[in-house]
């Protein structure tokens, strides 16, 4: 994308962000420990300054294309370009899938099992192929991680259901 | 100077020594794990510290909150996942040395700022204790407010070439810090009828969101290690050309560091980027800030193990905790009985001498435990690519369920990951917008209470002679700055 194109996205997405929250912070309710300014009152000039900037940007984009072509910007704000992957987006969305599983099926199958799964599922999907250490890092991940956050820093994690399906 | 030989006598004894190694040990291991804040750290320890004496149970306590800020950097520099909220500013461009092959000269540039601050941190303690509790005290609202405005002023700094995408960036962090409870009435903002976000959303969550879990979803769909990834797995400490190089950022650092530390509330997170932000304005390489400079891995590590001393100003001269940290080790004197505040340096001396002689063997610990177990460090993070992507996010996943043990802040961190990914994609810098997101709360409740004392009135933000000063000081910082990249802009013209 180039960079007049991702401005008039960025202008674009940041009106929208703009208008539904400064809509949203108008909802907020007035307290009757409300002060002068209220609980509104400094989100609303955020979301304002946030519209100015999102036009600004959007109108810019629009008046000087070849301009904003030649704006400079750091590597630290790109996404790097994927010189190995075809599909770096579709990469990207199947370790979001991943991770938002891994989220499903914790309070389901526990830490142990679960934190095993996402191991083994990430790194085969990122590309690891043998199979005995793909096996053995995901059995050997939750307990040692297990050991680390329960016993060792005394953090509750959960069991799961396995307690209700093996009738304790 | 009886109480001071008391002092040095009690760390000749060993119990000490013993405190602050196992503390500094204790602080890092928690520091480097995403979600174990340094007071959670400490906190794990309070129990333990019950049968203790009371001196080597500060000292013990102290030492993982100086383990536990350097901790955090590790992290941030290996895998892009600061490991304190602090430590955010070092990812900038201790990932990118990283990514370069240069993690031993980022880790041993942060060891070494890390004790060059807490040394000079420590000298002020000692020093000037009596003298800048009174700089706390000076601090009104207006005052907190303007050193709010102070911080933002550094958005410029920080927004990669374009201020209007790091002006957005810090509304889109200003808004998720106006999640949750108002300030001043209590009423619930944005939160969705959701239980889960009544507390709002505490700021390590949105940056181990923005840069762990998007850096995974970025790498993922990249070729192995393209950028020779941490070739070096040796440690590599500055040289005396680094040496002198770093002294300036190092200094800037150590006076931000002491300004914020001293400050209740204010915090290691602000003066890390203020530091970053200001080494870069006065470097002479201020183009190689965001590409791997090591002055922008020194300025942030220096301000903030500055902070782990100076923080300490306000609790021991005045019982004032001005973070988490100082209100765990505030738990600690009570436990022993002892009230921090004026009367402490009359009534136990031993034990405040005793802890300053303990913060410089944890400083001095945090060296030796540093060069022990770094390289081992960037040894784990040589293994191959798909292990240690899954690893990581195994890693940072529990971390965040361990901060309130919530499923629903797993999802959260997901969804800011993927909201990062988004940024990246629009070139929209993410460190305004942690700026904005750390300082939301301290400007918006600042700001509300000084109209609240001043009955609507605007003024007091200038008649506050520390408001006004810092205010003034945002203003020029940030003419300073447009003036220099309108300048730049000519010359790039011409």
């Amino acid at each position: 994308m180039n960079d007049a194109l991702v401005d008039r996205i960025s202008g674009g997405l940041g009106m929208l962000l703009a208008g539904s929250y400064i809509l949203s912070a108008q909802g907020i309710e007035d307290s009757l420990l409300a002060d002068g300014v209220g609980a509104s009152g400094v989100p609303m000039g955020v979301g304002i300054v946030l519209l100015l900037a999102s036009f600004f940007l959007f109108v810019k984009s629009l008046k000087n294309k070849a301009a904003m072509d030649e704006l400079p910007h750091s590597g630290e704000t790109e996404v790097p370009a994927a010189k190995g992957s075809k599909h770096p987006h579709a990469m990207a969305l199947g370790l979001i899938l991943i991770l938002a599983s891994y989220v499903f099926l914790l309070p389901l199958l526990g830490y142990v099992v679960s934190v095993g799964i996402l191991v083994g599922a990430v790194a085969w999907f990122a590309g690891a192929r043998r199979y005995t250490s793909l096996l053995m890092c995901s059995v050997l991940a939750g307990p040692l991680l297990w050991l680390v956050f329960d016993w060792a820093l005394e953090i509750r994690l959960p069991v799961g259901l396995w307690p209700m399906w093996l009738g304790k | 100077m009886d109480s001071f030989l008391m002092a040095m006598s009690n760390l000749a004894s060993g119990w000490i020594i013993l405190s602050a190694f196992a503390g500094v040990l204790w602080g890092i291991f928690g520091g480097a794990l995403p979600g174990i804040s340094p007071s959670i750290a400490m906190a794990l320890l309070l129990p333990f510290t019950v049968g203790m004496d009371a001196t080597n149970a500060l000292v013990l306590l102290a030492s993982v909150y100086v383990g536990a800020e350097y901790g955090g950097s590790i992290p941030a520099i290996l895998i892009r996942t600061p490991g304190t909220n602090s430590a955010s500013a070092t990812v900038i461009d201790g990932y990118e040395m990283a990514k370069q092959g240069r993690a031993g000269e980022a880790l041993g540039i942060s060891l070494m700022s890390g004790l060059v601050g807490g040394l000079f941190g420590l000298a002020v303690l000692v020093l000037c204790t009596e003298s800048l509790a009174k700089v706390a005290l000076a601090f009104t609202p207006a005052a907190y407010f303007s050193l709010g405005i102070l911080g933002l002023s550094v958005i410029a700094g920080l927004s990669s070439g374009s201020l209007v995408r790091g002006l957005l960036a810090a509304c889109i962090g200003l808004m998720i810090a106006f999640i949750g409870s108002d300030p001043v009435s209590g009423v619930q903002r944005f939160t969705f009828g959701s239980e889960d976000l009544l507390d709002g959303v505490k700021p390590i969550l949105v940056m181990v969101g923005l840069f762990a879990v998007t850096e995974m979803l970025v790498q993922i769909g990249e070729p192995p290690w393209a950028n020779g990834g941490n070739a070096s797995t040796r440690l590599k400490l500055p040289n005396w050309a680094m040496t002198k190089r770093l002294f300036k950022p190092q200094a800037i650092g150590a006076v931000i560091g002491t300004v914020e530390g001293v400050t209740p509330g204010a915090g290691g997170t602000i003066a890390a980027f203020m530091a970053y932000s200001e080494a870069k304005r006065w470097s002479k390489h201020p183009e190689e800030f965001g590409k791997g400079s090591p002055e922008g891995v020194a300025a942030p590590e220096s301000a903030n193990n500055v902070v782990t001393a100076t923080a300490l100003v306000p609790l021991l001269s005045l019982g004032i905790p001005g973070s988490n940290s100082a209100a765990i080790l505030l738990g600690g004197f009570l436990i022993h009985g002892l009230q921090p505040g004026p009367m402490l340096f009359q009534k136990a001396p031993e034990v405040v001498y005793g802890l300053y002689g303990g913060l410089f063997i944890a400083n001095i610990a945090m060296l030796l435990i540093g060069l022990v177990i770094l390289t081992p460090c960037m040894w784990l993070v040589n293994r191959p690519k798909p292990f240690l992507i899954a690893f990581i996010l195994a890693l940072v996943m529990s971390g965040v369920f361990a901060i309130h043990q919530s499923i629903f802040e797993c999802g959260l961190v997901l969804g800011i990951g993927v909201l990062g990914y988004v940024l990246r994609l629009l070139r929209i810098p993410v460190l305004p917008l942690v700026l904005g997101l750390v300082l939301g709360y301290l400007v918006e409740s600042n700001y509300r209470r000084s109209l609240l004392i001043s009955g609507g009135e605007h003024s007091i933000f200038v008649t506050d002679p520390v408001s006004a000063g810092l205010l003034s000081l945002a203003v020029l910082l940030s003419l300073y700055t447009a003036w220099k990249e309108f300048t730049e802009k000519q010359d790039a013209k011409s």
